[in-house]
């Protein structure tokens, strides 16, 4: 395989090991043993030896969520999100991809958006409409938003106004590249959508960006590849925090126990782990699961429920079993694509929230 | 090794339609996954590039009743069924070398009951140990369980070869630490061991089926026992001058008192390991006790271990070095700190009373160096009791045979050698790793005549053999 040398030592050091299966969303979900990192290493080192086709196993490179819960808890630094990104890459320039994933290839190439969704939701349409064409600052929506969460965009959109933030969204939002990175990771078609997203980023003073997921490419990749935009990229909760921190926004405390789901982007790839703990402890009675921060345990978004619905469901169905544990009634969550996932399966005696939901709620 | 395609899509649609089509998969990515456990042969083989035995299909079923059917599927085909549970075995136990059905049970992992009044939680063996730990720990208790692979290995792993963790000394075995089991026999019959594990109705269930690796039945379901946390934990450093001081220490602590941790270290390893990852930079024998509790006691035990430590000469190295061994714990076995290929290695940890544990200790080392030069020999022993100690004793060797057979023909000889010595020498097999495919040849010698025992119960509950054959020695 055409991968990078450390890919190919990882591989091989962790293809024996089986360490960080605890902590795999998606094994603990499926019980399956294929769903862990050793069992990726363990495959790919036999198809790099030539004993086994990249085919029999690509379908479970990309069964994994890249949540990096097992490259946060290898003890030596191993990173298996790296070489399972890398092997993704391969697959797809050797035509090896399942059928699946080409198709969500497509959909991009077509419709600008992995989902194929060529119509702007009626919610965005609308909240476009209302706000100023021209603005210092950018609220970046990003494609799950845009295409599977659009009342998401609505709240957050609320929040700033009630803050007093000038800002505009764009009616053509170009795609960050969020979703090709993770189904082909670094390859020239991300790199070039990259670019371009940033090239109109740049024409804005700051950037607020809502999911976790496009925050972590645009102030990860975007500066690995060199293309990132001259100007401040914000996640939207650590905007908040600011907000409510400088008293611009004053909420009141919910009377309700309330859990925290942690959105990995945001801990693990930004170590934004506090910001949303000042917004719940602002407006809730906020009690943590037993797994929080970095050591929480989530995977999968909106792109993965399009090929694997079934898994996705049974992720989310643990963590409000976790929320459930501490007597939590609400779980709030800071990522719009795992706010999609946790709402497909959320039991009626429990409620969810995401961050400006719970903040509007809050004021 | 079902041959017709005809055949085995029958059988498939028939253990499809027990445990549902989505749990039962002839992928090879899940062949390939369940083909190599912890096991080194396993692991050489597949870093050669060659492909290890695999099983025709792998099912995962949700539960007793599941399994059952899949047990009575493959006994009436007499098809062989291999249990998985983690695969961090090292002794092979859960190679699917006969072909068939490879049984994973890491589906069957809900925990049905957490009883505070029974001190106990009762769940699927499926589970996870630290999983488990978790649900301990969210109410205040703990398992007391700590192996190295408490990360990555099943409850039902634990069981069926006898597992032991790092505070063994106090809170006991996993045999010491399960109340009720269910299990599934070959033939299907879902059976109860009895409400308690102390009792005077007859020989112990419990006890026939823990430490039998799958090879009598799939262990289910059972009760593990939790523990209130302790209120305290201290750890103290010890460096002997030599061996022979600190088995006597230890021999007359335990007449004493019980420490959780209680780890001995031989001059080798305490230059090796443990100056690599306790920053111990002395020579001697290392030492390392816990001991915990409630606090009165705790200090009451801790001038005890003192006092005792220093009849031997011990030098007290403080907190400090036990404190970091206890973080560090686990850290041994993740890639980069542990022996790991293209190097030769093995863990052959056994058992003894007093008397002879010295004794094993040092003609293993001389019969591993004397008569395979190449190979390095390190030990430590890491759990103790009133009448004895275990040696976990490992062998290293850098320059392996590129040849795949010829290194497993020297990987076998290292071992036949160490635990014919052992045995020579009054020790047993195994202590707490099991006896899998790689140690199966050496049980008739360890048990000689007696060894018809389990020969006799395997033939009763499992006619047709179908249970994870070549395994045991059975």
């Amino acid at each position: 395989m055409l991968i990078s040398q450390r890919s190919k030592e990882t591989i091989d050091a962790c293809r024996f090991c089986w360490m960080c299966r605890h902590v795999c969303p998606i094994g603990n979900a499926t019980g399956q043993e294929r769903n862990t990192a050793r069992a990726r290493a363990l495959t790919l080192s036999l198809v790099e030896r030539g004993a086994a086709p990249l085919t029999d196993v690509i379908d479970n490179v990309y069964e994994c969520a890249l949540c990096g819960g097992c490259t946060n808890n290898c003890m030596t630094g191993w990173d298996p999100v790296k070489f399972t990104k890398e092997v993704r890459l391969e697959a797809i320039q050797n035509g090896e991809a399942p059928e699946y994933i080409n198709k969500l290839l497509d959909n991009i190439e077509a419709a600008g958006n992995v989902y194929g969704i060529t119509e702007t939701a009626a919610e965005i349409t609308n909240l476009i409409s209302a706000l100023p064409t021209q603005a210092d600052t950018l609220l970046y929506l990003g494609t799950d938003v845009r295409c599977k969460n659009p009342a998401y965009a609505v709240d957050a959109a609320a929040v700033l106004q009630k803050a007093g933030v000038t800002f505009t969204v764009l009616k053509d939002e170009p795609d960050s590249g969020a979703a090709l990175e993770f189904l082909a990771g670094e390859a020239e078609e991300t790199r070039q959508t990259a670019e371009a997203c940033a090239k109109v980023l740049g024409g804005y003073k700051k950037v607020i960006v809502l999911d976790p997921a496009d925050a972590k490419i645009m102030k990860h990749e975007y500066r690995e590849w060199d293309v990132a935009p001259d100007c401040e990229i914000v996640t939207f909760t650590k905007l908040l925090s600011g907000l409510i921190a400088d008293g611009t926004l004053v909420p009141q405390k919910l009377p309700v126990k309330a859990a925290y789901q942690d959105a990995f982007a945001l801990v693990r790839d930004l170590d934004e782990v506090e910001d949303p703990r000042v917004i719940m402890n602002a407006c809730t009675n906020l009690t943590e699961m037993l797994l929080n921060r970095k050591e929480m345990i989530w995977g999968g978004n909106t792109l993965m429920t399009e090929y694997m619905p079934d898994v996705i469901r049974l992720v989310a169905k643990n963590r409000w079993a976790n929320a459930a544990h501490i007597g939590a009634k609400l779980l709030v969550v800071a990522s719009p694509s795992e706010y999609v996932a946790l709402a497909s399966v959320k039991p009626e005696d429990m409620e969810l929230m995401s961050v400006p939901e719970l903040v509007l709620a809050s004021l | 090794m079902i041959h017709s395609d005809f055949t085995q899509t029958m059988i498939l649609a028939e253990l499809e339609d027990a445990v549902g089509r989505e749990n039962c998969s002839v992928k090879p990515v899940d062949k390939l996954t369940h083909s190599v456990d912890y096991f080194w042969l396993p692991r050489m083989w597949a870093d050669r590039g060659c492909i290890m035995p695999q099983a025709d299909v792998v099912v995962s079923p949700k539960n007793a009743q599941e399994t059952s059917k899949v047990l009575k599927i493959a006994n009436y085909y007499k098809l062989p069924v291999t249990p998985w549970g983690g695969g961090g075995g090292t002794q092979g136990g859960a190679l699917p070398v006969c072909g068939g059905i490879l049984l994973d049970t890491k589906r069957m992992n809900e925990i049905s009951d957490f009883n505070e009044q029974g001190m106990y939680i009762e769940c699927g063996t499926g589970s996870i140990y630290k999983h488990i730990e978790w649900a301990a720990n969210e109410r205040g208790y703990a398992t007391m369980h700590y192996p190295s692979s408490l990360t990555c290995s099943t409850v039902g792993g634990f069981l069926a070869h006898r597992g032991i963790g790092v505070v063994s000394t106090k809170y006991g075995k996993i045999d010491d630490m399960v109340l009720q089991m269910e299990v599934v026999l070959p033939n299907g019959d879902i059976i109860y061991t009895s409400p308690a594990p102390k009792h005077a109705a007859g020989p112990d269930l419990n006890q026939i089926f823990i430490g039998s690796e799958g090879t009598l039945g799939v262990i289910t379901k059972a009760q593990m026992r939790i523990y209130a946390q302790p209120e305290e934990r201290r750890f103290r450093g010890f460096l002997f001058h030599n061996m022979t001081d600190a088995f006597n220490a230890g021999r007359e602590l335990l007449q004493k008192i019980k420490p959780s941790v209680m780890r001995l270290y031989d001059e080798a390893e305490t230059a090796s390991l443990i100056k690599k990852i306790v920053g111990v930079s002395k020579p001697g024998a290392f030492m390392n006790i816990a001991i915990e509790g409630v606090s009165e006691i705790v200090a009451v035990e801790e001038k005890i271990l003192l006092e005792t430590f220093a009849k031997y000469g011990a030098e007290d190295l403080g907190s400090e070095y036990g404190e970091k061994w206890w973080k560090e714990k686990i850290t041994f076995f993740y890639p980069g700190h542990m022996m790991d290929l293209p190097q030769m290695f093995g863990t052959m940890d056994s058992i003894a009373p007093y008397d002879k544990i010295e004794k094993i200790y040092w003609a293993m080392k001389e019969a591993i160096e004397t008569n395979f030069p190449m190979a390095r020999f390190i030990a430590h022993f890491s759990h103790w009791y009133e009448w004895g100690a275990m040696i976990y004793d490992r062998f290293i060797v850098d320059e392996v045979p590129e040849d795949p057979h010829e290194a497993l023909r020297l990987h076998n000889a290292i071992w036949n050698c160490g635990v014919r010595t052992a045995i020579a020498n009054g020790g047993v097999v195994n202590d707490h790793h099991g006896v899998g495919m790689k140690l199966g040849r050496l049980m008739k010698e360890q048990y000689g005549p007696a060894m018809q025992v389990f020969e006799g119960i395997k033939k009763s509950l499992d006619p047709n053999g179908i249970m994870n054959p070549f395994k045991l020695g059975l």
